[in-house]
Parts: C-alpha cells; structure tokens; sequence
C-alpha cells in the first residue's frame, strides 16, 4: 500500500489488535441479543413440541456465557497490550498530567468547533479518544464482575466442570459486587448489605450505557474519517492511517 | 465519620454471598458430635421451663407416632445440613426444646409469622415443637394483657437473664422518635420495647421479612422509617430468618441448632442461615426445565400455565432469591408458592418489596423504588439514553456537514 503523495501511512493497529477489536464487535451484538431474551424472553418457543426437545433459554444462556468468557479473554489481553504494546502505550495517555489534559481538551474542542481548529497531531491516539476507550474497558469490567456474580450462583454446589476453584473464585473476586450494586442503587435497608437483584439491574443498566458508548462510538470514528481526511477508518481494517506530510510530527 | 467510611469500605470488599459448604469433613463433625452429645447432657440435667406437657405425650395426642417423629428427625437433620448420623441427636433434641427459654416480641407487623406456626391445616411435628419450647411471652398468644402481659414479661426477662433467644416479629419505626409504634399500657415506642428485650438475650432471633431487612413496611415511601432490627442492635448475635412468613421449619431449625449445639448456625453476610438461604429458588424449582427449554406462562390462566410452565415472563423472581421453600416447602412439604403457580416475589430478600415483588419481568415493573423507579425505568433509561446520545449525534453531524461544506464551497 502507498500513500498517496503528500500522505505519509502510520502504523496503529497490530493484527492481534484488529482481530481483538472485531471479536468484541460479534460477542458484544450476541451479548445484547441473548442478554435481552434472558432478561426478558421476547420470543415465545414453539408450544406443541416437547419441552426435551428445545432448550430455548438453555441456548440462549449458553451463547451469553460464551461470549462473555471470550470478552473476559481478550479483556485480559487488552489489559496487558495498554502496557506492553510495541506500537501504542495507550496508558500513558489517560494520567491526567498536563500534556494529557491539553491535548484532550484541544481534541474536544476539535469536535466541538466541527473540525475549524485542530491544533493537536492525530498522528497517533489522542488523549480524548483514549479516554474514552478507558470508560468502555471501565463498564466492561463492572459488567464482567456483576456477571460473574449472577452467575456463580448456579454453581450453588461449589462445583464446576473445572473443579472446585473456578467457583471459590469468583465468589472471591465478585461478591463485593452485591453491597457495591446496592450502593448504586439504593435501599431502604442498606445495614442490610444488599441483594443480588441490584447487581442485576446494575448489570441491565449497564448494557444500556455500553450501547449508548458503542453509538458515539461509531460516529465518532467515522466523523474523523470524513473531516480528517486522514483515513482513521482504516485502522481497525489495515492497520494504519495516513497524515499529512507537512504535519510533521508523523514519525 | 472517618473511622465509620473505613469500615463501610471494609465492608463492602469483605462481604460474602451465599456460598454453602456441606461437607467440612470427618474430624468437624466428630468433635461438633462430641460437643452435642455433653451439651444434650447438660440439658436433660435441667427440668423443663414450664408446667407444658411432654413432648412425646404431645405428639401422641396429636395422632403421630414414633415413627413419623423419626421421620422428621432425619429430615431435620438433613436440612441442618447435618451428617445422618446426627439424627439421633436431632431427635433428643427436639424433645429437650421445652429447657431453653423464648421470649417472642411483635413490632410493626401484621402477626404473619405468628399465624404461619400456628394455623397449618393439622398441627405437624414443626409446630408441636413450636408449641414446646418455652415460650415465656407472646402478646398476641397470652392470655395477659396491659400492665399484666408488662409484669410478665418483665419477670421473665428478668429470671432468664442471659439465657433466653429473643424472637422479634415486625419492623422497627424509626420515625418521629419512633413514635409511629408504641406497646402496652405505659406507651413504649417500639424501638425502646426492643431495646430492653435486646440487653439480656442470648442472642435475637429476627423472624420475617419486616423484622429481618424491613419488610413491607419499609417499601418505598416508607412512611414510617421501618428498619430491621439488625439496624438497631449491635453488639448482641443476631440471626435473621426472613421471607413472608418465614417457615416453621426454619425457626424450629434455628432453635434446634442451638438447643444442640449451643451456638447459632453458619450465616451468611445478611446473617442468614445458610442452611436455609444458602440456596437460590430457581436452582431447586421444579419448573426449571420449562424455563430452560424456554417455555413460560404468558398470561395467567394460559395453556401455559395449565401445563405448570416456567412462570419467569409473569415476573418470578426465583433466579435471584435465596430460600429454601423450593426444597422443603411450606405446612411440612405440602405445597409452595410456585407449586400453586404463582412465581417467587423474593420475599426473603432486602427490599423485596419494591426490587421483587411486582410480578411482572423487571423491566415492566411499575412500582416506584427508593430511588425513584429504578425498575421501572430500566428499559426506558436506556432508551432515553441513546435518544439523547442519537439527537445529540445527528445535531453534530448535521452543523459539521455544513461547516464542511461551506469550507470546501470552492473545491467541488
Ligand atoms: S418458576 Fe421461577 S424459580 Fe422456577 S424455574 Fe421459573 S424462574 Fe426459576
Ligand atoms: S417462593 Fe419466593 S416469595 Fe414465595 S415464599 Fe418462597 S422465597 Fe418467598
């Protein structure tokens, strides 16, 4: 691929990256559709047939789980390449020190000026943007734990198919997640310590504001892409982008 | 202040849901057999509390014989999550209920949990038993009223200082300075009434949702300011056996642990007993496979529901509750809420009222929250949500195509 003339390409993305991004696309649209029917079931199973014979929510559960087993994977992966990347260091981009908070309010004020003033280098991932990924990987993590609270206690034996750990676990790692879902909530009682239907409602609402965040999401991207001209979109595809030579700072 | 955000902090990274432990292997229960077996010796050395008449003689009355009693003893021991042979012990112990002390105290209730061991269609063993034990005062079951029922209750706080499992039934007002609820002749508002009964008890017993987490009288408005009582008193063992009502089984469970053991069982971190509330409905409900295969009831009276399908879409809150009815069911297993199909309200959970008990799927829920609708407006937030986000969008979108046309005017 050559750039165009004037155009110089930046690397962005590594494949593992890409690939990453792609798979939470798919999980996180099966995610909402089989988190739907769970929450509520919006189709109703064919009623002449044996029950053996279907496994409605059986499916449905399963493909929520898989998913989010996936989403817990490439979360983890995630986590460890906003330290250890060779392309980008996102982590360096959401301390707020004065760079940071300079560069994401020129980025901000890029959006908000409908791209009059842009006095910040695109060439790289921008404060702004890596903030807002940082919301997104914040509500991932509370949906991640408050899921994995919901769903523990459907191993109320203490056992699992991979042995006793897995449930001691994530009793370990998630219980919290009930007082700190009925501290979101609310209570009459809150001496009490709270009650797994708020890490639902938690869990629920919070899917409401991770669609909310993939819609801005999108646009956003697609918006820099068009005012730009730089070929944002591309990133997530090839890997790269391309900035004007005159630029400068593109190395 | 800061000491008390610390330990809420604390708190909240320390607490545990329900997680059961059934086997805590051979060693445990033998020196937990070791301690019964002397503790039931000490017991039969004291005479029984009350003039009642015995236990077996009781039951016989009753129509029941030895056998079912047995019967009962190995249920009840397996519901105390105990090894079988523990059921001897179970049965010694039931005998010996009549030698620890209760004192029985009703706040702001409707006596729910009072009726539930009394009026069962026959009286079954869980309630003889209840019959037995020593109950020292029970307004509502007394034949003393006003400044009597005061002087008795007085004398045996007073005689079995230290010694006896205080039961409380109701809801604490706190409002007004309590003064939505006030007991007996000389006025005292229920908080005090509690605090009184709280100083010599052994440990308190809180039965019921109100009594446990507030219950009824505390859904939003909460007109009252209706608290649990293990919001009101600290320092002293608390066990909390809630639902609406709570089960026989699970009282007569809870003194029976202590009459042979001597200690109040396992809880969990809303100091529940585990043996009891260890579980969740949905996991033991015997419509679960319905609600698998995805076959519920969508009205009632549906064909459906003639064919006892899942009643999750009618609003059961089964996968989020922790209670046991759907194991050992209510009046010695004759039936259970789902049973006679109706979905679980959460009855015993925090805030059942207004987080469980609407009987509909959470997002139909009409019924305001303490925080103003949370269940009500889930679904509708979130719509709202993404319409702001979506007006928002096409706002931006729409001046920056604009903007952008009327830079590049020349270009195309
Ligand atoms: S009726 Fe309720 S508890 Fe039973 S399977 Fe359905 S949702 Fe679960
Ligand atoms: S089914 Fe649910 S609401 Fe009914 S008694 Fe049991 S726990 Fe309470």
């Amino acid at each position: 691929m050559n750039a165009k003339p004037g155009y110089t390409q930046v690397k962005r993305r590594t494949g593992a990256l890409r690939i990453i991004h792609w798979v939470n696309v798919l999980s996180m649209m099966v995610a909402i559709a089989t988190g739907l029917y769970i929450a509520a079931p919006y189709y109703q199973t064919f009623i002449a047939e044996g029950a053996v014979d279907k496994y409605v929510m059986g499916w449905n559960r399963w493909g929520h789980f898989m998913v989010a087993i996936i989403f817990d994977v490439t979360s983890i992966i995630i986590f460890y390449l906003t330290f250890f990347s060779r392309v980008d260091t996102p982590w360096k981009k959401v301390i707020p020190n004065k760079d940071n908070l300079k560069e994401f309010g020129a980025v901000l004020v890029n959006l908000l000026t409908l791209n009059r003033r842009k006095d910040f280098s695109s060439a790289h991932n921008d404060s702004f943007n890596i903030t807002y990924f940082f919301i997104f990987h914040f509500l991932m993590i509370w949906m991640l734990l408050t899921g994995l609270q919901m769903y523990v206690h459907g191993l109320e034996s203490g056992l699992s198919g991979i042995g006793t750990w897995w449930p001691t676990m994530l009793h370990l790692v998630t219980d919290w997640t009930i007082p700190a879902a009925t501290f979101l909530i609310g209570s009459a009682n809150p001496e009490a310590g709270g009650t797994l239907m708020d890490v639902r409602i938690s869990h629920h609402i919070t899917m409401w504001l991770l669609i909310t965040w993939v819609v801005f999401h999108i646009y956003y991207q697609f918006w820099r892409t068009i005012f730009w001209k730089e070929g944002d979109i591309s990133i997530i595809v090839g890997g790269s982008k391309y900035v004007k030579i005159e630029d400068g700072e593109n190395s | 202040m800061s000491m008390q955000k610390e330990e809420s902090v604390k708190k909240l990274f320390t607490a545990e849901s329900a997680k059961v432990d059934t086997n805590k292997g051979d060693q445990y229960y033998e020196e937990l057999y070791a301690t019964c077996q002397d503790r039931i010796e000490d017991l039969k050395q004291l005479k029984p509390l009350n003039n009642r008449v015995d236990f077996t003689e009781s039951i016989e009355e009753q129509g029941l014989g030895r056998r079912d009693f047995l019967q009962w003893a190995s249920a009840t021991t397996a519901m105390l999550m105990l090894p079988a042979s523990f059921t001897p012990l179970v049965a010694e112990a039931a005998v010996l209920m009549n030698r620890v002390p209760v004192i029985w105290m009703e706040l702001q209730d409707c006596a729910g949990n009072s009726e539930a061991l009394l009026r069962s269609d026959g009286p079954k063993i869980d309630e003889i038993i209840l019959d037995i034990i020593s109950l020292e005062f029970h307004e509502t079951l007394q034949a003393a009223s006003g400044h009597q029922a005061e002087k008795q209750m007085n004398e045996a706080m007073e005689h079995f200082k230290g010694k006896y499992l205080l039961f409380v039934e109701g809801s604490v007002p706190l409002g007004n300075n309590g003064t939505y609820g006030t007991i007996g002749a000389s006025g005292e508002t229920f908080i005090d009434h509690l605090h009184r009964g709280a100083e010599g008890a052994a440990a308190i017993v809180a039965v019921g949702s109100c009594a446990t987490f507030g219950g009824i009288p505390a859904a939003a408005p909460n007109p009252t300011d209706a608290v649990g009582v293990m919001d009101v008193i600290k320092g002293k063992p608390i066990i909390n056996i809630p639902a609406c009502p709570a089960n026989p089984s699970n009282m007569v469970g809870v003194i029976l642990h202590y009459v042979l053991t001597g200690t109040l069982p396992e809880l969990d971190s809303l100091l529940r007993p585990k043996f009891a509330f260890g579980y969740r409905i949905h996991d033991n409900c015997e419509r679960r496979a319905h609600f698998d295969a995805g076959e519920y009831v969508e009205e009632w009276g549906d064909e459906g529901a003639k064919n006892n399908f899942c009643l999750y879409k009618v609003g059961c809150k089964g996968p989020m509750t922790f209670n046991n009815c759907s194991i050992i069911r209510y009046n010695e297993g004759v039936n259970w809420p789902i049973g006679v199909g109706r979905g679980c309200i959460g009855c015993s959970e925090p805030d059942f009222w207004d987080k469980y008990a609407y009987e509909r799927p959470m997002a139909n829920a009409n019924i305001k929250a303490p925080t103003g609708g949370v269940e009500k407006t889930v679904d509708e937030f979130g719509l709202g949500l993404l319409t702001v986000a979506g007006i928002g969008i096409g706002i931006h979108a729409a001046a920056s195509a604009i903007a952008g046309k009327r830079e590049d005017g020349g270009e195309y």
